[in-house]
């Protein structure tokens, strides 16, 4: 509580020379209700202004006079308002979409914030509708694979779940679906992501800078918000590709106060296979679905209550008992209240959980099943205080209970009930944070924060002690103790501050930099070569310390407006971590009681430079993204100690998204993606083990080589549907894309293994030993899909 | 585990109409000073005993390791101070063996403490074993599974035994078909206790079900149909080797190391890491060694498939 107080009598007093009104209210989108996130408002008089936050609130604290404000958004006609301040005012206001626009009307002017201007910095903002351009991978518009196409993200391959973010690790990036973590957010290994497009409204990737009210994990944050539902008339969205169906309703429930949507995709492989297979007829199953739903409630002017929900699942079904299963389920309660037009909030409570399960065997008597989840409920008040043009504060807590079911494995041998099920795990992460924006002047901006954070792991458990080993040696347990249900066995506690800055040189151009302290209770524990459903997550405990990530940045802006508009941007970043986990040689990860004692700590370090380009209109536009990166752990145990690149490194990584409109229905886009080849680990020598051939590196390197690199183009083709049928305006809007995927069918490498010939060989003769290269995808992917909307 | 991936990414790979490719290369590797290789693994029978030196080779030498000449080679029972003198063979590529004198001579007993000495190059090795417990194989079965959708009909193996009481039993299960060691990487099958690792808590029964089976071969016909892992009239020999900690560990790295089934498998594959030695050099700063020393108690069984 005392560093609130701080915070407050920190803020300058201003005096005040004239009486001073508020004007608030919502922005909102006039066909369909949704509110609009991040659309700017000008007073042209002053020239200064504020932004929605992600509700579509605004708030604005002007002195007494007739102003005209200027509401601007991407992809929407500027709205202007002149009032008279007299008193405090409400103002909601709905702006017109271009794309609802009739054709022969041509938008120029239009002012949407550049980044330039605004404070944000290390983020990256993708609407639904660029998402929906960009090539796809079997025809399904995807979320997380188009965030790959941006500078600082990037991927070890096709086929492996999550990203990497400047130099991060899969783990290290905090992915919220309307403020509820996801813990794996991949269909089908890596191939698909489990947000369905036809529900998002807007997804936003925090890589350094992040705001005070953020935390938990070091390397990003990727914050999606679903759509509201349309709360004017009821809208129906669909698709049928090559791999999922998908459909999606909205409707209002009361017009303009309350609406739902609900969207849901299934992919179909197994419902077209069934009538040949035998096995689908049987009870196996092969298939992944998501449900997402949202509701919304517009109570008062004051309070707005909304209900948003997940379920997805990955089924593989050798019969109806045996097989495979994963998936997330999420759900979120949020009341958003205005105390008054100054002091916004809302709070958020949030369940949610990530589980698999497998089961072999289908005989009683000899049968193996398993099973582990992460469940966590959050509780989260948030409050934005909007001081005057200049300040606003932030406030708040998150107390998130976490628990851990590490394993619940049971095997039955010959109808002897085996349970080798790993003890549960609970723990309480609570935080409290603020944090001010400040216009300081005409040129200087700050943006600062500090974030507080407790965890605490608690009992009933057992905690092993392990010996000190030489490096690269398992250890062994030395003790255990037990603790009671509720007594405490670990806490801990850091302070995160978290600043940043921006200079406005010019009108056009900024210079921003950004210090951030990001600390991370929750370690994916994986050491295969992508990451997989399977993997674990491990929180703190005694052995295991919280891994702490420093990030500085600094980054220069440019907007160039006129007849064309384009966007440069610059930015290098330095990231210094500890307690990096990495994993012991022949650690044993899964099921695993002394799990503990095969993981190391390390140091880490990760910089690079972002360059961007990005051409925001005409009739082609699109950017250009590039990293020059290096991403290294320093583990005692490991490369001799030495600093040693991790499998995710990249040191150039290249990306060209474009898209060109060739007539009114038809449209292409492209990209191209080239990337350095990732690190791995050769041999150098060979030798023989009771008639093994075992790989060994004389200078027990790691990451010693890196592979062939990796590049690839994309391009789809968009045939709009009719708009007009005769003279009249069709109601319903429907679209074809055609898409290729690798269009030059490049074999791109994704490992590279060492392994003796499969054959047999006598004792006392020699074997043979080769080096394959795996690519994932060796062809071309073609797809169709066709999408609805009425 | 592995396996259970191994199944899983197969069962995607089939359905997900990903078409991955392989091709075989030819990097170049770094070049290094090749180090002295032991390949130590003997036992409580009254046989001759061998163990070889050799030098390691480049990773694409695809010669028989060059063996090495004039070493001195002793295995001490600690437990009893009986001395073991390996003799090398004229000859034998890196090989030498020590004959037990009578019919009955054997290096040791469970629970005895053996050291091995290797001076070679200029250099004194030394590594140290206990030779664990062993329990006897009581059966081995062969089942006639019917045909279903993944597999055609075929016998599935397996051998029955009970694990002894007390906590950290480690094993090596060997199979031999037809006169043919099962010997490829994916056919490495090591216990802890009765199940796959420690603190699993299968101590004192049975070996679990996939220890059990795990002396069947897995191989494909040329068209890719799955053979059958016996046939009436193949036979079958299971030896049980009781093994050290640190050599489990070994062999359970050994697998993940050289176990490399490509494809899908994969994404789900560690990292390349070397895999550990109990051979250490008396003088620290001395040339390192690798390979592994360890002194086993065997028990075993052998048995014939008859048609059902």
């Amino acid at each position: 509580m005392r560093i609130f107080l701080l915070f407050l009598l920190c803020i300058p007093e201003f005096v005040l020379a004239q009486q001073k009104f508020t004007i608030s209210g919502y922005v909102k989108d006039v066909s369909n209700g949704e509110v609009l996130i991040g659309v700017s408002i000008l007073v042209k008089e002053m020239g200064v202004g504020a932004t929605t936050n992600e509700y579509g609130f605004y708030s604005l604290t002007l002195p007494a006079n007739t102003v005209t404000l200027q509401y601007s958004y991407i992809g929407y006609l500027n709205t202007t308002k002149t009032v008279s301040l007299t008193e405090n005012l409400r103002q909601d206001i709905e702006l017109t979409s271009e794309a609802n626009q009739l054709e022969e009307v041509v938008i120029k002017d239009k002012e949407d914030q550049p980044t330039a201007t605004n404070m944000d910095m290390s983020t990256n903002n993708l609407s639904i509708s660029t998402i929906t351009k960009i090539p796809t991978f079997m025809g399904e518009a995807d979320v997380l694979r188009s965030l790959l196409l941006l500078p600082g993200v990037s991927t070890v391959g096709e086929g492996a779940s999550g990203f990497n973010v400047r130099g991060g690790s899969v783990g290290q990036n905090l992915v919220l679906l309307d403020e509820a973590p996801v813990y794996n957010s991949s269909h089908l290994f890596g191939f698909f992501s489990v947000f369905n497009p036809d529900a998002v409204k807007d997804t936003k990737l925090y890589k350094g800078a992040i705001p005070s009210r953020y935390g938990g994990r070091l390397a990003s944050l990727l914050d999606v918000r679903m759509k509201e539902g349309n709360s004017k008339k009821m809208e129906v969205n669909g698709g049928i590709g090559t791999v999922f169906s998908r459909l999606s309703v909205e409707a209002p429930i009361v017009k303009d106060k309350a609406s739902f949507i609900v969207a849901a995709r299934r992919s179909y492989i197994d419902v077209l296979a069934r009538p040949f297979v035998e096995l689908l007829q049987e009870g196996g199953a092969l298939s992944f679905y998501d449900l997402t739903m949202k509701a919304n409630y517009n109570i008062s002017k004051k309070d707005r209550v909304y209900a948003s929900g997940y379920f997805g699942r990955d089924r593989f079904m050798f019969d109806k008992q045996q097989g495979f299963s994963w998936g997330n389920a999420t759900s979120t309660l949020r009341w958003n209240h205005l105390f008054n037009d100054k002091l916004f909030s809302n709070l958020t409570t949030v369940y949610s959980k990530y589980d698999y399960k497998l089961q072999f065997g289908d005989d009683e008597r000899n049968k193996f099943s398993w099973n582990s989840s992460i469940s966590n409920f959050i509780v989260k008040p948030d409050f934005s205080y909007f001081v005057n043009t200049s300040t606003e504060i932030n406030f708040g807590g998150e107390a998130i209970y976490y628990s851990f079911e590490p394993a619940n494995a049971v095997g039955v041998s010959e109808g002897e009930t085996i349970d080798v099920s790993l003890e549960k795990k609970y723990n309480l992460e609570a935080s409290l944070y603020a944090g001010s924006t400040q216009k300081v002047n005409s040129i200087l901006s700050l943006d600062y924060g500090l974030r507080f954070s407790h965890f605490a792991s608690y009992g009933p458990g057992t905690v092993y002690s392990y010996n000190d080993t030489i490096p690269g040696v398992r250890k062994t347990v030395t003790g255990e103790k037990t603790y009671d249900k509720g007594e405490t066995i670990a806490t801990y506690n850091n302070f995160q501050p978290r600043v940043s800055f921006k200079a406005q040189v010019t009108e056009s151009s900024s210079i921003k930099g950004s210090y951030n302290r990001m600390v991370q209770y929750l370690h994916l524990i994986s050491n295969t070569t992508a990451s997989n459903p399977l993997d674990v997550w491990s929180p703190t405990s005694k052995n295991i310390k919280p891994e702490l990530g420093d990030q500085f940045t600094l980054g220069y802006f440019k907007s160039l407006s006129g007849e064309q508009e384009y966007e440069f941007s610059a930015e290098a970043y330095y990231r210094a971590t500890q307690n990096q986990i990495d994993y012991i040689d022949g650690a044993d990860l899964l099921i695993n009681r002394y799990l503990e004692g095969d993981l190391l700590a390390g140091k880490g370090r990760a910089y690079g430079i972002e360059l961007y380009a990005q051409k925001k209109t005409g009739k082609i536009n699109g950017w250009v993204s590039y990293t020059l990166g290096r991403t290294e752990l320093q583990v005692n145990g490991i490369n001799r100690g030495e600093w040693y690149p991790t499998r995710y490194n990249q040191t150039h990584n290249l990306k060209v998204a474009a898209f060109y409109d060739i007539t009114k229905r038809w449209s292409v886009s492209a990209d191209f993606v080239f990337s350095s080849g990732t690190p791995t680990t050769f041999p150098t020598s060979r030798y023989l083990q009771q008639g093994i051939l075992i790989p060994y590196n004389v200078n027990d390197s790691r990451n010693n080589v890196t592979i062939p690199a990796y590049h690839r183009l994309d391009v789809s083709f968009r045939l709009e549907g009719k708009q007009y049928k005769g003279a009249k305006l069709r109601k319903n809007r429907d679209y074809w894309v055609f898409s290729f995927y690798n269009v030059y069918a490049r074999k791109n490498p994704f490992s590279i293994y060492f392994s003796q010939s499969d054959e047999r060989t006598l004792p006392g003769q020699p074997i043979d030993s080769q080096a394959t290269q795996l690519s994932i995808i060796g062809t071309i992917i073609p797809s169709i899909s066709y999408n609805f909307k009425f | 585990m592995k396996k259970i991936l191994y199944t899983i990414s197969f069962l995607v790979a089939a359905v997900a109409m990903i078409t991955s490719c392989e091709t075989v290369i030819d990097p170049e590797l770094e070049k290094v000073q090749n180090v002295l290789a032991v390949d130590a693994w003997i036992n409580d029978k009254p046989d001759k005993q061998t163990i070889m030196l050799a030098m390691t080779q480049s990773y694409f030498d695809n010669s028989l390791p060059p063996g090495v000449s004039g070493a001195i080679v002793t295995v001490t029972n600690v437990s009893t101070g009986k001395i073991f003198s390996f003799k090398e063979v004229v000859g034998g590529k890196g090989a030498y063996t020590w004959v037990p004198s009578s019919a009955t001579e054997v290096l040791g007993k469970s629970r005895d403490n053996f050291k091995l000495t290797i001076q070679a190059q200029g250099e004194t090795y030394e590594s140290y074993s206990m030779m664990g417990r062993v329990p006897t194989i009581d059966s081995l079965t062969f089942t006639y599974e019917e045909e279903s959708s993944f597999f055609p009909a075929y016998y599935n193996a397996e051998f029955w035994a009970t694990d002894p009481i007390g906590i950290g039993d480690t094993y090596w299960i060997r199979a031999v078909k037809n006169d043919t060691l099962l010997n490829r990487p994916s056919e490495i099958s090591v216990a802890f206790d009765a199940g796959f690792s420690n603190g699993g808590n299968f101590d004192g029964i049975q070996f679990i079900p996939p220890i059990r089976s795990s002396v069947n071969p897995f191989e494909q016909a040329d068209d890719g149909t799955f053979l059958s892992p016996y046939d009436p009239g193949d036979s079958l020999y299971v030896e049980l080797q009781s093994i050290s900690l640190a050599a489990y560990n070994y062999l359970t790295q050994v697998s993940v190391q050289t176990n490399r089934p490509g494809g899908f498998s994969e994404l789900f594959s560690s990292p390349i890491a070397n895999v550990s030695t109990n051979i250490t050099n008396t003088n620290a700063n001395g040339k390192k060694a690798v390979g592994f020393f360890n002194v086993a108690s065997i028990s075993g069984l052998g048995k014939r498939v008859v048609k059902k």
